[in-house]
């Protein structure tokens, strides 16, 4: 029930702090919708037709702001190409969408925004009103939403409990309401379908390359781990057999040490084929399938690790790699940096998308640019056109998202 | 004979080092980098360095560049590159000022020890040694107009032991045949490409090289 709590309460206010970033976006709105009209009023007059391309500029960037904003939570919102920044503006689709938008946001989100703010100062207002009610002068202490003023300490204590009850209704309607006021946002600022479909090829012909490099550079971590690992060892066996053959003669004692020595280096490079071998594809991955492969990382992993598989249609094996490789560099790292006492990791299959969460409970503030991996996770997984998002504060927890697209 | 070694993997640095020393040969120096190489060249005046291609800290070619820097300090130190695979750049990277007292070998070589003592001490009297691996690559690279089709078979076997550095003598104790029908092999093989015939197997290593790869270029 607690945890219920918890979770509710956080999702309000992040529900809160996307109604006050709305009504930011719906402010910024208001504004350019009011010059959108002065701009449409003096075209009547012929010199509104010179500030035309300037306005669809200003448009546009308004439409960027709230992409930019709606894009922070929930599904992203490409932007599209900016309409033509010339007359011919007023035949563009990206356009009228973003102008249909300036309209709904500037009344419709603003109201919801204001609503969204007004909510909680009430329930601080009402909450408290016990503690100053008696302070202040007679008509000042009234119920924020209410006719009728307080004049005596069951009356207070009443506007208190409404203050809690506004306060439930909040955590109720919270979400909803964040959702209902990105909503014209969500509907009209994404590019209209057929902008949507260039974007689209833009986007698979970077990721393609983007693929070919990873490619490529696993292809030199490979050639240069055989090179470096397995293949110095085998010299090195070459050159002790090499030493002992020529010992054998003067004195049979030392060639037996050195042939002993070479049996060592023939071990090592063996293990070390190995490491590459499990490096290309984890046999572990084809033999007991994603679930079993993650059971055996958290086993292994020096934190405690709660795992929770559940992927009924098995994806590409070149999906599970990554996944599991992703996995076991994340869980590398939260045992080398995170300071965490456990981990858990969640992976389901959402239609044609595997999902994979892994969560600890460390010190948070991992950052991508400070070199630990990430970067290399996030183009390994861009390369299979999925997405990685990473959450971590200051203080934690942190928060690893993955979602890779493993339909054919 | 002194010997500095820069090997950045252990197990081989201490294997080369073994066999060296079991062999009667002074192993002054042991470095996994280039720059302490190069100060242990400075400071212990050795007469030959064994060194890696492949060294700290990009793996690529720190082992040349470090051998191509000690030689222009000191002019006489013979260096024996060591390479886990042939890479025809770098081979000419390190032969293009001269052969003179300068080997590249594959490292497997080493195992082969009497042939590995044999390139190590040519080396280190002023001669060269050029892995056969590199001189086959040069010939199958190279253009068949090139005028190697004008040598006999026999004589292309000669031009390819010959480019791997050996003398006369040893030619001849490979192919067992005697001296004098190398000798003549060989001047044929001179006049067949139009090289300058000289003693100095150094030369005679260079021009063959250069012929090589010249054609190889030309293709």
């Amino acid at each position: 029930m607690s945890a219920f709590l918890a979770r509710r309460a956080r999702s309000t206010l992040d529900a809160l702090e996307h109604l006050v970033g709305g009504l930011g976006t719906a402010i910024l709105a208001v504004a350019t919708l009011l010059w959108v009209l002065l701009t449409a009023a003096l075209c009547v007059f012929g010199v509104g037709l010179l500030i035309v391309p300037a306005t669809a500029r200003i448009v546009h960037t308004v439409a960027d702001r709230e992409r930019g904003r709606i894009s922070r939570w929930g599904e992203e919102v490409i932007s599209p190409p900016p309409p033509p920044y010339s007359l011919r503006v007023v035949t563009d689709r990206t356009f009228h969408r973003e102008l249909g938008w300036l309209v709904t946001h500037a009344t419709f989100g603003f109201f919801v925004g204001l609503v969204g703010i007004t909510l909680p100062l009430d329930v601080v207002h009402d909450g408290t009103l016990p503690l100053w009610w008696w302070a202040v002068p007679e008509f000042v202490a009234a119920p924020s939403l209410g006719w009728w003023t307080v004049t005596d300490w069951p009356g207070a204590f009443f506007v208190a409990f409404l203050g809690l009850m506004c306060a439930v209704v909040i955590m109720i309607i919270g979400p909803g309401l964040a959702w209902v006021q990105a909503w014209p946002g969500r509907a009209l600022l994404p590019p209209s379908a057929d902008v949507d479909l260039n974007l689209r090829v833009a986007e698979l012909t970077a990721t393609r390359a983007a693929a070919l490099d990873a490619h490529a550079a696993e292809l030199r971590r490979i050639e240069r781990s055989l090179h470096d690992g397995a293949q110095n060892r085998l010299v090195a066996v070459t050159v002790l057999l090499g030493a002992a053959r020529r010992a054998l003669g003067r004195d049979p004692a030392t060639a037996v040490e050195i042939i002993d020595r070479a049996q060592d280096a023939a071990e090592l490079a063996l293990a070390e084929l190995r490491t590459v071998a499990r490096g290309i594809l984890p046999p572990v991955l084809a033999d007991r399938g994603l679930a079993g492969a993650l059971e055996g990382l958290a086993v292994s992993s020096g934190v405690p690790v709660s795992v929770d598989v559940d992927v009924a249609v098995r994806c590409p094996a070149s999906t599970e790699a990554t996944a599991y490789f992703v996995v076991a560099e994340t869980l590398t790292n939260i045992a080398k940096h995170s300071g965490a006492t456990s981990a858990s990791v969640m992976v389901r299959r959402d239609g044609d998308t595997l999902l994979a969460r892994i969560t600890d409970d460390g010190k948070g503030g991992a950052d991508e640019k400070a070199g630990s991996g990430i970067a290399g996770m996030r183009r390994r997984i861009e390369a299979h056109d999925g997405r990685l998002t990473l959450t971590s504060p200051p203080g934690g927890p942190t928060t690893l998202e993955v979602e890779l697209p493993c339909g054919s | 004979m002194r010997i500095v070694i820069a090997e950045d993997d252990p197990l081989l640095r201490e294997g080369l080092a073994l066999l060296l020393r079991a062999e009667g040969l002074d192993v002054v120096a042991k470095t996994e980098r280039p720059e302490p190489f190069l100060e242990a060249v400075d400071e212990h005046k050795p007469d030959v360095a064994i060194v890696d291609v492949r060294m700290p800290p990009t793996h690529t070619d720190e082992g040349i560049r470090a051998a191509v820097e000690a030689r222009r300090r000191r002019p006489d130190l013979a260096v024996l590159v060591l390479s886990a695979y042939v890479e025809q750049a770098f081979a000419t990277e390190l032969l293009s000022a001269g052969a003179s007292g300068l080997g590249y070998l594959l490292k497997e070589r080493v195992g082969r020890v009497e042939q590995f003592l044999e390139a190590l001490h040519r080396v280190a009297d002023g001669g060269t040694a050029v892995d056969p691996e590199v001189v086959a690559q040069l010939l199958t690279r190279t253009r068949p107009d090139a005028g190697l089709d004008r040598l006999s078979a026999r004589e292309q076997e000669v031009l390819a032991i010959m480019a791997e550095g050996l003398g006369n003598g040893a030619i001849a104790e490979r192919l067992f045949v005697t001296e004098g029908a190398v000798h003549k092999h060989i001047r044929s093989i001179f006049q067949k490409l139009d090289l300058n015939p000289s003693d100095s197997v150094d030369r005679r290593v260079t021009a063959v090289l250069r012929y090589l790869e010249d054609s190889r270029r030309r293709s």
